[in-house]
C-alpha cells in the first residue's frame, strides 16, 4: 500500500472510481453479459389501445421448429399471481397489476412471449402467433376519459377515475379564504406524458435451475430487492429462492423501479423451459411500452391580498394513471398535491389529487416526482400574479418566502422543512439575472426570470409510511468491513445507475475510517450480498441514508480498530492516534500498522470482546425525518418572432443540498437534471394518437431529447446548511435539477413575451404552441413596437 | 430442424488491428457482430436507428453507426471501437479526460462519444467543432453535455491535443 491520504475525502471533487472502467469499455451493462447458449425473448404487445382478446394461437408459430416456447395469456395466468402494488390512492380500483389479462388496455401492453435461439428467430417467430383481439372503443387523454359518455376502462368505474385524496385545509375553508380574498389568480395547467429515454432501456437475463428451483436474474433494475419479492410474489416462489443482480445500469431516472409485466414473462419462460433467457428492449419497445410519467391536468388559484401577501394556494389535480396504477401510480399525483406550497408562507392551502384511467401506457416515477408538477403550478400562478398586479416578481417571492428564522416550519399539507436560507438564495439567483438580463432585438425578444423551489429528499421515515399505509421500507442498510489485508470493502443496498454512489459512499468511509481513498470498495445491487434496501436509488435517498449509515458505522469501524491497536500496543486507547497507514502511540514510542491490526484482527487475537471477532460493522438507519433541499434557479432566453423558437441562452442555480460528498458528482447531478428539466419545457413529449390510442413516438427521432446545442452553461453556486436530522449532514440532490426548470424557463418565455404570458400554463413550448399564442394576441410580428 | 443463429457467410475484418474471420448472417447488423459475434461489447446499441450515436465505431477511419451497418458491408474492412482507444493498457488522454472531468456518469453513451471525437480529433477539428460537428449528434441523458464539453475543452487544450 502506498503512503495515505487520510481523511479529508468528503467535500473533494475526486474522479469517479467507476470511470475508468466505462471509458475503456469494460462496462457489464445486462446486455454485456456473456451469454453463450441462452435463449432470447420476444415480447408479444397488443396492437390496439383496448380490447378483448378472442384468439391466442401459438400453433403456426410452434409448428415452424424455431420456436421453444410460446407463452399466451392462458398459461401465464396458470402460472402466475398479480404484481402487488405499493402505494395506492384512497379508491384505487386496481390493486395489482394481472399479468395474464385477457382484456387490454394500452398499445403496447404484453400479452405473450416467444423465445427461440436468436432474437432474429424470436422475432420472425413472433410474427406467425395469431393473435385476435375483438376493439373496444378507446380512451386517450384526460378530457376524453372524463368526458359524460367516455367508454368506460373498468365497468366499477363509470367515469374512469381511479381514486381521490385530499391534502391540506379542508375545501370549505379554502374555499372561504378564495372567497374573500382581495384577488385571486386562477389557471388550468398541463404537464405532459415524458418518457424517461435511459441510454440503455430495460432487459434481463434469467436462469432458472430446476433442481434447486432456484431464479436468477441480472436485471437493469433500480430496486433488485423489491424485484426479488415482486418476482416471488408474481411467479410464487419462496424469496429465498430468487436471486437479482443489478449490473452496470444505464440510467433510469424513475423508470426501473419496479418489477414490469414483461419482466415477469421473461422469468416464467425461464422456468418453464429451465434455460438462461435473455430480453433486451429495444427503444421501439421503449418509448411507446414501458411505463411513462407526468402526465397531468391541475387547476389552481392563488389568492393574494393587496399588499401581495399569498393568502392561499389550492389546485385541483387530475392525474393520468394510464391503463392501470402499477407500483405507485398515483404517487407522482400526491406528491404533486403534498408539495403544492414550494418554500412560501401559506395561510391557507390544499389540494385534492384525483387519478383518472385512460388507455394509455401506465405512469409512475419519474425524476422531479410531483415536486416538477408542483412547482410548474406554484411558479406560474406566483410570475401571473405579479404580472396581473403588477408586482416585481422577486419581490413577491422574497415577500412571501420562509424566512430562516422562520424554520423549521410545516406546510398546511405537512411536510416539515428542517433548515436552510431560501430568501438568500433567490436574492443570489435574482442577482445573477441582474447580470446576465441581454436586450432584445427587432427580431429576437428576450427575458429573464427566477424561481423557488424545494425537494423532498432521503424519503423516508419508515413510520410515515406506515403512517399513509404505504407498503414500503423507508430505511436503508450498510455494512463496513475491514478485510484481512486492512482493505475496507462496504456493502449497501442502494444501486449505482450513474449517480456516482459508488464513489461517494467510498468518500464516506474513507473520510471517517482515516484511510486512503483506494483502499476502499463498495459492493452493490446483488441481493445475495446487499443489505437489504426497499427503495434503493429512488428520491434523492442514496447519499443522505445509505451515507448516513456509513458515517455511523465507520465511526464505529474506526473505534475498533483504535481498540485493537491500543490493545496490541498495550497503550490507552485515547493516547493512540491513525497516522497515515500506522497505529502511533507517540508516548510508548511504539507504531504498528493498520494492516497488522486487521490482520490480528481476523485471527481473533487480543480482542476486547470475546464475541465481537470479525472486523465488520452493520448499521440501518432510518431517517428520523424528512430533509429538504432547496435551491433558486433563474433562465435567460431569447424568444425568434419569426419562428416562435425557444432559446435557453443561459441558466444558473443557487442550490443548497447540505454537506457535500463530491462537488463534482453533484454539480453533474444538478445540471443533468435542469437539462431533464429543459427537455420537458422544451422539446420531449410523448403522444398518443387520440383516436386509436397509438403512441405517436417509437424512436428518438419522433421523441426529442436535448442535444448539446440545446444546452445554455449552467452555472451551479453551492450553499451549505447541513441537515439536522442526517448524520453527516448531507441533503438529498437527485432531482433538485429538474423541479424548477420547466417553470423557470416558461417564467422567462412570459418576461420575453407578456403578452402570451397567461397562456403559458401547458408543457412543451414547442414552436407551435408560442406561435398560435402569439397569433391569438394579434401580436404584428411587434417588431415595431418594440425596436432594438 | 433447427437453423444456427449465427450461420451465414464467412466475411474477414480487422477490428482494433486484430484480424477475424467470422460468420454473419445477411441481416447481421455490425453493432450484433461486434458485440454477440466477438465479444466486444464495448459498443452499445441504445436506439438502433442510427439517432443516438451510442454504437457509433470507425469504419477506414470513418464514423459509422453500427447499428445502421450490416456486417457483411464490413468485410475487408478496418474496424476500430472504443476496446481499441488504450494504448499499451493505458487509458488514451481523450479517455483519461473525460473521467477527469465527469464526462460520463451511466457511461452507456460515452463508448459512442469517444469514437467520435476520436474521429473530431484525427480530422483536425477545433474544440468547438468537435462539439457542434460531433457531439451534437450524440444523446446522452444523463450529463447534460456539460462534463463531455468539459472533457473536449481540457483535452483539446492540454499535452497531445490536436493541432
Amino acid at each position: 500500500m502506498s503512503a495515505p491520504d487520510t481523511g479529508g475525502f468528503i467535500g473533494r471533487a475526486v474522479p469517479r472510481v467507476h470511470a475508468p472502467r466505462l471509458v475503456r469499455g469494460q462496462g457489464r451493462f445486462v446486455d454485456d453479459i456473456d451469454d453463450t447458449g441462452a435463449l432470447h425473448a420476444v415480447v408479444l404487445r397488443s396492437r390496439v389501445a383496448h380490447g378483448r382478446i378472442t384468439r391466442f394461437d401459438p400453433a403456426a408459430a410452434l409448428a415452424g421448429g424455431e420456436a421453444l416456447l410460446v407463452l399466451g395469456p392462458d398459461e401465464i395466468e396458470r402460472f402466475t399471481d398479480p404484481i402487488p402494488t405499493a402505494w395506492r390512492i384512497p379508491g384505487q380500483l386496481t390493486g395489482t397489476v394481472a399479468l395474464g389479462d385477457r382484456t387490454v388496455r394500452y398499445v403496447g401492453q404484453p400479452i405473450g412471449l416467444v423465445v427461440a435461439r436468436s432474437r432474429a428467430l424470436a422475432e420472425d417467430v413472433a410474427e406467425v402467433v395469431a393473435v385476435d383481439i375483438d376493439p373496444l372503443p378507446a380512451v386517450v387523454g384526460l378530457t376524453a376519459a372524463l368526458a359524460p359518455d367516455a367508454p368506460r376502462l373498468y365497468p366499477e368505474a363509470p367515469d374512469n377515475t381511479g381514486g381521490r385524496i385530499h391534502f391540506g385545509d379542508d375545501p370549505a375553508a379554502l374555499e372561504a379564504v378564495l372567497a374573500a380574498a382581495p384577488h385571486v389568480v386562477e389557471r388550468e395547467f398541463e404537464v405532459q406524458r415524458i418518457n424517461h429515454s435511459p441510454m440503455e432501456p430495460r432487459g434481463l437475463l434469467a436462469e432458472w435451475i430446476p433442481a434447486t428451483g432456484q431464479l436468477t436474474v441480472h436485471s437493469s433494475t433500480q430496486s433488485p430487492h423489491a424485484v426479488r419479492q415482486e418476482l416471488a410474489t408474481a411467479l410464487r416462489l419462496r424469496v429465498d429462492r430468487v436471486r437479482v443482480v443489478t449490473p452496470d445500469v444505464g440510467g433510469s431516472f424513475g423508470g426501473k423501479v419496479t418489477l414490469y409485466v414483461d419482466e415477469a414473462l421473461v422469468c416464467l419462460a425461464a422456468m418453464r423451459l429451465g434455460r438462461r433467457v435473455k430480453w433486451i428492449e429495444d427503444r421501439a419497445e421503449n418509448l411507446p411500452s414501458s411505463p411513462q410519467c407526468r402526465g397531468q391536468r391541475p387547476r389552481a388559484r392563488l389568492a393574494l391580498d393587496e399588499d401581495g401577501r399569498f393568502l392561499g394556494l389550492a389546485a385541483e389535480i387530475t392525474g393520468d394513471l394510464g391503463a392501470f396504477a402499477i407500483q405507485a401510480g398515483s404517487g407522482p399525483f400526491q406528491v404533486a398535491g403534498l408539495a403544492l406550497e414550494g418554500p412560501y408562507r401559506f395561510p391557507r392551502a390544499g389540494a385534492t389529487v384525483t387519478t383518472v384511467h385512460t388507455n394509455t401506457v401506465p405512469t409512475g416515477a419519474y425524476r422531479g416526482y410531483g415536486m416538477q408538477e408542483a412547482a410548474w403550478v406554484r411558479e406560474r400562478l406566483i410570475d401571473e400574479a405579479a404580472r396581473e398586479l403588477g408586482h416585481d416578481p422577486v419581490r413577491l417571492r422574497l415577500h412571501n418566502l420562509l424566512g430562516p428564522d422562520e424554520l423549521p416550519y410545516t406546510t398546511r399539507t405537512g411536510l416539515t422543512y428542517d433548515s436552510g436560507d431560501y430568501p438568500a438564495a433567490l436574492r443570489r439567483a435574482a442577482e445573477l439575472a441582474r447580470e446576465r438580463a441581454r436586450a432584445s432585438t427587432a427580431t429576437v425578444r428576450r427575458g429573464v426570470a427566477v424561481t423557488a423551489s424545494v425537494e423532498i429528499t432521503g424519503f423516508a421515515p419508515s413510520a410515515l409510511l406506515e403512517l399513509f399505509r404505504i407498503d414500503w421500507a423507508g430505511w436503508e442498510s450498510t455494512r463496513v468491513r475491514v478485510n484481512q489485508d486492512g482493505t475496507v470493502t462496504v456493502f449497501a443496498g442502494v444501486i449505482p445507475v450513474g449517480q456516482g454512489i459508488e464513489t461517494t459512499l467510498a468518500q464516506i468511509v474513507a473520510d471517517r475510517l482515516g484511510v486512503p481513498l483506494d483502499w476502499v470498495a463498495v459492493e452493490l445491487g446483488d441481493t445475495a450480498t446487499a443489505p437489504y434496501s426497499d427503495l434503493t436509488s429512488q428520491a434523492s435517498r442514496s447519499v443522505t441514508l445509505a451515507g448516513g449509515a456509513l458515517v455511523r458505522a465507520a465511526a464505529r469501524m474506526r473505534e475498533r480498530m483504535h481498540a485493537l491497536a491500543a490493545a496490541h500496543l498495550g497503550a490507552p486507547p485515547d493516547e493512540v492516534v491513525l497516522d497515515g497507514a500506522q497505529f502511533r502511540w507517540p508516548a510508548g514510542n511504539a507504531a504498528t500498522a493498520w494492516s497488522e491490526v486487521a490482520a490480528r484482527g481476523w485471527r481473533g487475537w487480543g480482542r476486547p470482546d470475546p464475541d465481537r471477532i470479525r472486523l465488520e460493522e452493520s448499521v440501518d438507519f432510518d431517517p428520523p425525518a424528512i430533509t429538504y433541499s432547496y435551491s433558486a434557479h433563474g433562465a435567460a432566453v431569447a424568444v425568434d418572432l419569426e419562428t416562435a423558437e425557444v432559446t435557453v441562452e443561459d441558466y444558473w442555480t443557487v442550490n443548497d443540498s447540505g454537506v457535500l460528498v463530491n462537488p463534482a458528482i453533484a454539480e453533474g447531478q444538478i445540471v443533468g437534471g435542469v437539462v431533464q428539466g429543459l427537455g420537458i419545457a422544451l422539446v420531449e413529449e410523448a403522444v398518443h394518437d387520440p383516436a386509436t390510442g397509438r403512441p405517436l413516438a417509437t424512436g428518438f427521432t419522433d421523441y426529442i431529447l436535448p442535444v448539446c446545442a440545446d444546452v445554455p452553461p449552467v452555472t451551479v453556486e453551492h450553499r451549505c446548511t447541513p441537515s439536522t436530522v442526517i448524520p453527516g449532514g448531507f441533503k438529498g440532490l437527485g432531482e433538485g435539477g429538474v423541479i424548477p426548470a420547466p417553470a423557470t424557463v416558461a417564467g422567462a418565455v412570459a418576461a420575453a413575451l407578456p403578452q402570451i404570458a397567461h397562456r403559458l400554463t401547458a408543457t412543451p413550448l414547442k414552436p407551435e404552441r408560442i406561435w398560435a399564442a402569439l397569433s391569438e394576441a394579434k401580436e404584428p410580428a411587434g417588431a415595431e413596437e418594440h425596436p432594438a | 430442424m433447427r437453423t444456427t443463429p449465427m450461420s451465414g457467410t464467412p466475411i474477414s475484418l480487422s477490428v482494433n488491428g486484430t484480424a477475424y474471420t467470422a460468420e454473419a448472417e445477411d441481416r447481421t447488423l455490425l453493432s450484433d457482430l461486434l458485440r454477440h459475434g466477438l465479444g466486444l461489447t464495448g459498443t452499445h446499441v441504445a436506439c438502433e436507428q442510427g439517432v443516438c450515436g451510442a454504437c457509433t465505431v470507425l469504419v477506414d477511419g470513418e464514423p459509422v453507426r453500427s447499428c445502421l451497418m450490416l456486417a457483411r458491408q464490413a468485410d475487408g474492412c478496418r474496424v476500430e471501437t472504443v476496446e481499441g482507444l488504450a494504448e499499451d493498457g493505458r487509458p488514451a488522454p481523450l479517455q483519461q479526460a473525460m473521467t477527469e472531468e465527469h464526462g460520463l456518469q451511466c457511461g452507456f453513451c460515452t463508448p459512442g462519444v469517444l469514437m467520435g471525437l476520436t474521429y473530431a480529433e484525427r480530422a483536425g477539428l477545433s474544440a468547438e467543432e468537435a462539439v457542434t460537428e460531433v457531439l451534437r449528434g450524440h444523446l446522452c441523458r444523463c450529463t447534460g453535455y456539460a462534463g463531455i464539453r468539459a472533457a473536449i475543452e481540457r483535452h483539446w487544450q492540454g499535452e497531445g491535443a490536436p493541432a
